[in-house]
């Protein structure tokens, strides 16, 4: 029974579950995007010699490390249409919310990797009498993204499941789908499986991929 | 040697100190190097050496003291230090060669960002210094190739490219392998032969008294004791020269 509703659910609404999985990366693709320009910026000033600019990033990492990413989502979707002297869509609302909150995670990733090139590097660099920005450009940040990479695929993997949430503000994606599959069909547990089942490929396929980036990375050493 | 040492003060250094915590490094060092002149700081390991070297370019920072680059003090607040930095080259330990770059861009890239010269001008001068440490049919191969010899006479070949007026030396050869030992040290020597004003930590006690115009032994933050070669090496005045030279020769 269980099986032959979901049988019959996915042959007449697979394009809701397809457009859904489609949304769903397409909000983490833009949002790891995003979050990775803005996460470099929140890093290089966490980096800086100034004591202001750390205090300020510091902060910024911990409110958004430390508060539920759905409290963020509700947050931004309230404050934005106030504060903006246009009108944003809830869709527009929430991806900022999710650039803002990812940008938070891949600052700390970037500075880390940053930290992991070995600082001869850096000494060799001033040594030749290069600026501090082209140092960073052209010696230290191309070493510093084999340290990233890898940890920037697995927050795309983290926001393909996180997306979900803007399910809460309808914003069209995977679970959205669901909803929308769900409130026409009323086989909730069935609807339900699949999104999880298409979860669960999308994510099993792009950790295979990770890893397979993280071997072609390691030898390229 | 015939090599003339001109009396013309390149770096001078007055009254330098430095402490990492509680440690006081390097305690009131003046001290100053002529152009042309080929200068090696001995003494045992943990006695200042690699930190006054290290201080001549202000890789670090020093507490108290000043030092002067060509007549400028380079200790001052509003100093451009990376233009200074560009006439002092320096080589480490540890090679510090750039591994995302090949060995032609490692050579080129500064001199192309920071005294925007044109790329072909600096590769056709790469090659050349290339060719002259036997590294020419490297020129496009990746850092990882080459071996403990070859990275350190790239990064020699890298701080040359840059035209500086002297160039540090911090142990350049305490972490080859000792057969590559030979060829690092051939290529300082030629360099000093040259004319080229070099100060070098070195361990090599041989080629220090080969080489040198002049000797600095340190010993626990200080200059314990300075002369030529033959002074330092022959006839110490110092006990403590003396029974470091005993334990390493």
């Amino acid at each position: 029974m269980f099986l032959e509703n979901m049988i019959k659910i996915w042959q007449r609404y697979y394009y809701v579950f397809i457009d859904g999985l489609f949304g769903t990366l397409w909000l983490a693709l833009i949002t790891v995007v995003f979050g990775t320009i803005l996460g470099t910026l929140v890093a290089l000033m966490r980096l800086s010699r100034s004591k202001i600019l750390y205090a300020i990033t510091s902060v910024y990492i911990e409110v958004l490390r430390g508060t539920p990413i759905l409290l963020q989502l509700y947050f931004f979707w309230l404050l934005l249409p106030k504060i903006v002297p246009f009108s944003m869509s809830d869709t527009t609302c929430i991806i900022v919310a999710l650039i803002v909150n990812s940008s938070a995670y891949v600052a700390e990733v970037i500075r880390a990797g940053i930290q992991a090139v070995d600082k001869g590097q850096t000494e060799a660099a001033k040594s030749l009498g290069m600026s501090d920005g082209h140092t960073m450009r052209y010696i230290i940040l191309p070493q510093a993204v084999k340290n990233i990479l890898p940890a920037l695929g697995n927050e795309f993997i983290v926001m393909v499941k996180e997306t979900s949430l803007a399910s809460v503000f309808f914003v069209g994606e995977l679970m959205t789908a669901y909803k929308t599959v769900q409130s026409s069909t009323f086989l909730a547990l069935p609807s339900l499986t699949i999104a999880g089942i298409i979860y669960l490929i999308v994510t099993f396929i792009l950790t295979k991929l990770l890893r397979l980036l993280e071997r072609r990375l390691q030898a390229s050493d | 040697m015939t090599k003339q040492v001109q009396n013309q003060v390149i770096l001078r250094v007055d009254g330098l100190s430095k402490s990492f915590g509680k440690l006081h490094v390097l305690k009131q060092i003046d001290q100053h190097v002529n152009l042309g002149e080929v200068v090696s700081i001995i003494g045992p390991s943990g006695s200042g050496k690699s930190t006054f070297l290290r201080c001549l370019n202000l890789l670090e920072r020093p507490e108290k003291g000043h030092i002067w680059f060509d007549g400028v003090d380079i200790t001052k607040k509003k100093i451009d230090i990376d233009k200074h930095r560009q006439k002092i080259g320096m080589v480490f330990q540890h090679f510090n060669v750039f591994p995302n770059l090949t060995v032609l861009e490692n050579i080129t890239l500064a001199p192309v960002l920071e005294k925007k010269e044109p790329k072909a001008q600096a590769a056709a001068r790469a090659e050349t210094l290339l060719k002259q440490v036997g590294l020419l049919d490297k020129r496009d191969e990746y850092p990882r190739k080459l071996s403990g010899g070859q990275k350190q006479r790239l990064a020699i070949v890298r701080a040359l490219a840059m035209d500086p007026e002297v160039i540090l030396f911090d142990e350049p050869t305490s972490a080859l392998d000792p057969e590559m030992v030979k060829d690092v040290l051939n290529v300082i020597q030629t360099l000093a032969e040259s004319g080229m004003t070099i100060v070098i930590v070195t361990h090599e006690m041989g080629f220090a008294r080969e080489v040198s115009d002049r000797v600095l032994f340190m010993e626990d933050g200080q200059i314990a004791e300075e002369g030529t070669p033959d002074e330092i090496f022959g006839h110490p005045k110092n006990p403590r020269t003396a029974e470091f030279l005993s334990k390493v020769l």
